[in-house]
């Protein structure tokens, strides 16, 4: 089973906000985390995959079959809602068994299912409580119960993790992953959280300005950037502009740098990325650039410095102790991206 | 004492007059009326088929008016539940003027606009519909009940717009996503959880219906049989029966006073 949209467009009516021609596929028993600043349209790509909205142009289609005109009530998808959106005036037992109440399931039957689903996410013994006597993970849990447990045909999750505490958000992350796996069941997740995106999701979209600029394995999104916007958004990171100065060698305002030009000619202008744990403390022979740490923050596993150097600052991530002044760039540390117009738009 | 302590009974002080003088006083007034002559009033007031039309006029009009101002309220909350802050508060003023005016001037509002030679049946006329026979619909009994709504059914949006602004519409999606139609979404989803509020805002027009009797008298006079105007006739006429009028009148605080009790049971479960 494929969720996928064909190059959809949406506006918002009265509106610039919205999204323009998405084409994305998650296949069978895919997790797609989709992630972008506030206002970039995941929500509302999230609206017109569950039926909320229906493009203005282009196709929703699940499994193949157009169901852009379909309401929501039709297109058989899991959606797990940011606040979890339980029925309070129903036990928990009830909120799972909704969906196949609705569907006309016996009322044994469905308890029974109900039930077997609870135990699955973890809530065996809490089947005749109410939603307001539980904590925001349990409510998470309900809620995928509920959202798988009627077979869907795809699962959708809206910023699932966002109204949890940090330690509680990383437990759910593995269990999210670990249920979705095990339903075997092609998933989409909204976040604006790309540490979330990044550990649980098989593909990544990034969406800015209501277009998608990349999707790309957690990896390569990490490491080969579409461009310095993905790079900033995602993860930490050095973003400086240059220009190609011959081949190896490009000029920035911290100086030269050798690195891997592949075939841009001489004089294009380009943005370099540093991640900020590859730049190694200590002089080295090459790419060596010195200064005085203006910031020195303690993370716990890591120390993260801003180091003053001529022409700029540099982000640096270490776990050594002592002081930096030297640090080295090692030539395959540094990616050269397409130039971007003004890096201040980088979040 | 000191003035400190004295302070709550002082404050306290003009209240328990007002209800000692105007509500408990009139109260056992009406109670040993009705009960003079060893209840014989009752069974005056029970052998007249009148107060029987009257009780029934009552509840049939206390009971179809509130429940169309529920819908209309609740319909018109649930609109403006949607609206941007600003304009709900301008909304809201417009709704809530009715409750400003008195009952009389409801009643002559509502027979310019559709008394014989009001507006609507003018305009009517000119579509060939005669208006003496348009024009009397606001003198018959479901012409009151529309009066009657006039005023209720702000009290319904009052009551209603906290509840339904309260209620998570998030819920609503999540039941279309689990395949639910919207009907079956709100019946099964938002119904239950407005009930409460629903009944509550029921037994106060209710109550509002049974006691009203201003419009009721301006706009038909004694024509119609309901309970405050058979208690109306019973004064005012030459042949006043205080001690029927005062049993009628024990007889409609008692079912107001159920009805508001009726939505007291149920206002615990409005607030959780």
């Amino acid at each position: 089973m494929a969720l996928q949209f064909d190059q959809v467009s949406y506006r918002y009516p009265g509106s610039i906000q919205g999204v323009t021609d998405i084409s994305l596929k998650i296949g069978d028993g895919e997790l797609v985390a989709l992630i972008g600043a506030s206002g970039s349209g995941k929500s509302t790509l999230l609206r017109l995959l569950c039926g909320f909205a229906a493009p203005d142009r282009g196709q929703v289609r699940i499994d193949g079959e157009d169901v852009s005109p379909a309401p929501p009530e039709r297109r058989k998808l899991g959606v797990v809602f940011q606040d979890y959106a339980l029925f309070p005036h129903m036990r928990l037992w009830e909120n799972v068994a909704y969906p196949l109440k609705v569907r006309g399931m016996a009322r044994d039957a469905r308890q029974t299912r109900a039930c077997e689903m609870l135990a699955r996410v973890g809530m065996a013994g809490r089947e005749q409580d109410r939603p307001d006597l539980l904590s925001g993970g349990q409510r998470q849990r309900v809620a995928l119960a509920r959202a798988l447990v009627f077979g869907p045909r795809g699962l959708l999750l809206d910023e699932p993790l966002s109204a949890l505490d940090a330690g509680l958000r990383a437990e759910m992350r593995d269990e999210i992953q670990r249920v979705q796996r095990q339903a075997g069941i092609a998933t989409l997740l909204v976040t604006h959280d790309q540490e979330e995106a990044l550990s649980i999701a098989d593909r990544v979209a990034v969406m800015r300005d209501g277009r998608i600029v990349q999707i790309a394995t957690p990896h390569e999104v990490y490491d080969r950037p579409a461009e310095a916007w993905v790079a900033a958004f995602v993860g930490q990171s050095n973003l400086w502009p240059g220009t190609v100065a011959a081949s190896g060698r490009v000029e920035t305002a911290l100086g030269p740098f050798t690195c891997d030009t592949g075939p841009r000619p001489k004089g294009e202008r380009v943005t370099l990325l540093v991640r900020p744990e590859r730049v190694i403390p200590g002089a080295g022979p090459i790419n060596g650039l010195t200064g005085t740490a203006t910031a020195d923050r303690f993370l716990g596993p890591v120390r993260r410095l801003d180091l003053s150097v001529p022409g700029g600052t540099v982000k640096v991530e270490t776990h050594l102790p002592g002081l930096v002044r030297d640090i080295t760039i090692p030539p395959d540390a540094i990616r050269l991206l397409p130039a971007e117009a003004s890096l201040s738009t980088a979040v | 004492m000191t003035l400190r302590a004295w302070l709550p009974a002082l404050l306290s002080l003009p209240g328990v007059m007002i209800f000692t003088l105007f509500c408990l006083l009139p109260l056992v007034a009406v109670l040993a009326g009705a009960f003079e002559g060893g209840g014989s009033a009752f069974g005056r007031l029970f052998a007249d088929p009148v107060f029987w039309n009257g009780l029934q006029g009552t509840l049939l009009l206390g009971t179809l008016a509130p429940l169309f101002s529920l819908v209309v309220g609740t319909a018109v909350a649930m609109a403006l539940a949607r609206f941007a802050p600003r304009m709900r508060m301008a909304a809201l003023v417009a709704v809530s003027l009715p409750l400003t005016f008195s009952g009389l001037i409801i009643a002559y509002g509502f027979i310019l606009l559709l008394g014989r030679s009001g507006v609507i049946p003018q305009l009517l006329a000119g579509l060939g519909l005669d208006p003496a026979v348009t024009g009397a619909f606001i003198y018959s009994p479901a012409g009151l009940g529309l009066a009657y709504s006039y005023y209720l059914v702000p009290r319904v949006v009052l009551i209603m717009l906290p509840a339904i602004r309260g209620f998570e519409a998030n819920q609503i999606a999540a039941a279309r996503s689990l395949g639910a139609g919207p009907l079956r979404a709100f019946a099964e989803v938002m119904l239950p959880q407005i009930v409460p509020s629903l009944i509550a805002a029921f037994a106060l027009c209710a109550a509002v219906a049974i006691g009203a009797y201003g419009t009721a008298l301006a706009l038909v006079g004694t024509q119609i049989n309901i309970l405050p105007l058979v208690l109306y006739s019973r004064i005012s006429e030459g042949t006043s029966d205080l001690p029927a009028a005062a049993a009628a009148s024990l007889i409609l605080v008692a079912i107001c006073t159920a009805v508001v009790a009726l939505a007291e049971v149920f206002r615990p479960a409005a607030r959780s």
